[in-house]
């Protein structure tokens, strides 16, 4: 055991030999849904980026200061508003607390959209040789969680009650009502009426804090047992292929189950035993210490965020008149760009834009990313590598596709003035009178 | 089998009657939940309203922000028309011209001063009502007006549309 104060106070005990290493995963109750062992490649920087990680790091602190919020904000119509105004003015800390809940939910979506595209990027989507379970279905996950993460943030930013709240709901109501034949009754069911009022405030709020969370916090907890039943990450694959072993046999061996010991079969029999022993190092300290270096980073950058950017609230809700231009946070302005530019008429039938640009869009979207991993036939021996040659197209369509939605972002938020008509950013928007 | 026989239901089939028990359980109950939050009777604002004596209009026109209606009246004529944009339903906004302009509705030219505009996705509608730019698939409505029986006031009733060329006539 090394000596020294920092270790003398921080370390009671310190593994002397693997198979102390080994017990220090399993025998903690934190430590032991990791693997006792690690591949050297699945906890390196240039293959993750550890993106995953940090969008579950920003979910608990969303979880945490969302908790405290909770105490401080009234879902009210009435109160809302001002009880957002005292947590900015008057709560102690108000303003910081709310500064790191509105920059982690931002970065969360802009993290969980980037671990997107490196798993898109990596081929880490597809079912390998050397992988016995089934990642297609963990990318799927994936894109629910995406859905969970931009549902989070849609409902969470109604809840102050301001004119950027109002509007949206009021717009994200009508594009629900705009589904044929029963969006009439999916707008009841989701606002509680035909106007906002109360209702709607009370059931965003329940969404917000907490059916949305408590879905988030099953799925990222099945995303996480999905990786190691399928092997560990993509990149490992690489490894076992490498060494020549193709298809590796599942071998039965004991594994730790609820119950005690039982035999059966764990990853580390399909894989990773394939895989020689230099590969591999210790998760205890290895792993351990990345996950407290990646929760630091990500909470230091999320503080250092919170107190230099303003998050200013907009003039109370007015039911009377909408902003002018109405603009939705930036990860929407996208598919309001599309709801602005999609209505059209077929032999004498107008489609509305709200359910092309709306619904349609992006279901199609949806439903595409969903089937990604079966349309893709390239080799899978090029499973868990950065952009192979073999996957030049798949990455091509997928880069224009997210060029696109990068475009209508920048279109929306830095080319439309008053009235949603377009101005280039250097052009001077005509002065409007105040009053109509 | 014979021994199943005697034991009345199979181990199979009572699988089958739990489980299908079990389905209907959970998916009638789920009905329920989702059935319950469709609401069945509103406490909101009501559909049919009066907006007072038909002289404290102006001509011209005034807004009615609270019931989200332009209320126009030219001589004698009054029309009601919804502020409510046809596409998402953001408020439209009166703009004025600064000098009037012809306008075709159909095949005929009419001189109009004024159109509406949605700050939404920028809808704009004639003066009428008509959409004629922006992602606004149908005009704006115009809404029954009528003299109530009691006390003379204009009556607006949000729940029925009318056609854009009805009018109400009214003494002053
Ligand atoms: C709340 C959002 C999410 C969380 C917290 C999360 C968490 C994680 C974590 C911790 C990993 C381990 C590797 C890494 O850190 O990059 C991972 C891997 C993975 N994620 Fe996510 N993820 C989320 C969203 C998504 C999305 C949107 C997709 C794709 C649509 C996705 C698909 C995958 C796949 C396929 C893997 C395995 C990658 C490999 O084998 O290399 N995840 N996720
Ligand atoms: S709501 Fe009026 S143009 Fe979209």
């Amino acid at each position: 055991m090394k000596s020294g104060i920092a270790n003398r106070l921080l370390w009671s005990w310190r593994p002397e030999s693997p198979r102390e290493a080994n017990d220090a995963i399993v025998k903690n109750m934190w430590l032991h849904w990791f693997p006792s062992k690690v591949a050297k490649r699945s906890i390196s920087f240039s293959y993750s980026f550890w993106l995953g990680t940090i969008s579950a790091v920003l979910f608990v602190i969303l979880s945490i200061t969302g908790l405290i919020l909770m105490f401080h904000y009234t879902p009210s119509m009435e109160r809302a508003y001002t009880s957002m105004k005292d947590i900015d003015f008057v709560t102690s800390y108000g303003w910081f607390l709310r500064g790191v809940h509105r920059v982690a939910a931002q970065l969360m979506v802009v993290s969980v959209f980037l671990h997107m595209m490196r798993v898109f990027y990596t081929g880490a989507y597809k079912k390998s040789p050397g992988c016995m379970g089934n990642r297609p279905s963990n990318w799927i996950v994936g894109i629910l969680l995406l859905m969970l993460t931009l549902a989070l943030s849609y409902t969470g930013y109604l809840l102050p009650m301001d004119q950027l709240a109002y509007w949206a709901m009021i717009i994200g109501a009508n594009v629900a009502a705009s589904v044929p034949f029963v969006g009439e009754q999916i707008k009841m069911a989701l606002i509680g009426g035909t106007i906002i009022d109360q209702n709607a405030l009370l059931r965003f709020y329940v969404l917000h804090c907490f059916l949305l969370p408590i879905f988030m916090f099953l799925l990222m907890a099945y995303h996480m047992w999905r990786i190691r039943k399928d092997g560990g990450l993509a990149c490992v694959d690489q490894i076992s292929l490498r060494h020549g072993n193709g298809v590796a046999s599942p071998v039965s061996t004991k594994t730790y189950s609820l119950l005690g010991i039982t035999s059966g079969m764990d990853i580390r029999a399909q894989t990773l035993s394939q895989i020689e022993e230099k590969d591999l190092i210790p998760s205890s300290p290895n792993l351990v210490r990345r996950i407290w270096l990646v929760s630091l980073g990500t909470m230091v950058i999320t503080i250092l965020l919170a107190i230099y950017i303003q998050f200013p609230l907009e003039a109370p809700a007015d039911p009377t008149m909408a902003p002018n231009p109405a603009k939705a946070p930036w990860y929407f302005l996208w598919l309001q760009e599309l709801i602005a530019d999609t209505t059209f008429t077929i032999l004498g039938m107008t489609v509305n834009g709200a359910f092309l640009g709306g619904i349609v869009v992006p279901s199609i979207l949806l439903a595409l990313l969903i089937v990604v991993p079966y349309l893709d036939r390239t080799p899978t021996s090029n499973c868990g590598v950065w952009f192979p040659r073999e996957r030049l197209t798949q990455n091509i369509i997928f880069t224009v596709m997210v060029l696109l939605v990068i475009t209508l972002i920048c279109v929306g938020a830095f080319c439309r003035g008053p009235s949603w008509v377009f101005y280039w950013p250097w052009e001077q928007w005509p002065v409007l009178p105040v009053n109509f | 089998m014979t021994e199943e026989k005697t034991k009345g239901v199979s181990r199979r089939r009572l699988f089958k009657w739990v489980g299908g028990a079990s389905l209907i359980a959970i998916g009638g109950q789920a009905f329920f939940f989702l059935r319950s939050c469709i609401p069945n009777v509103l406490y909101e604002p009501m559909k049919r309203i009066k907006i007072g004596l038909p002289n404290i209009f102006p001509q011209g026109h005034k807004f009615l922000s609270a019931f989200r209606i332009f209320v126009f009246k030219e001589e004698k004529d009054m029309h009601t028309i919804s502020c409510v944009c046809t596409h998402l339903g953001c408020n439209v906004q009166i703009s004025e011209f600064s000098q009037p302009r012809k306008v075709k509705h159909g095949d005929v030219e009419v001189e109009e001063t004024f159109e509406f505009v949605c700050p939404c996705h920028g809808s704009r509608f004639r003066a009428d009502g008509t959409h004629y730019t922006g992602p606004a698939p149908t005009p704006l409505p115009h809404y029954k007006m009528e003299i109530a029986q009691d006390d003379g006031q204009v009556v607006v009733d949000k729940g029925e549309e009318v056609d854009k060329n009805a009018r109400l006539k009214v003494e002053a």
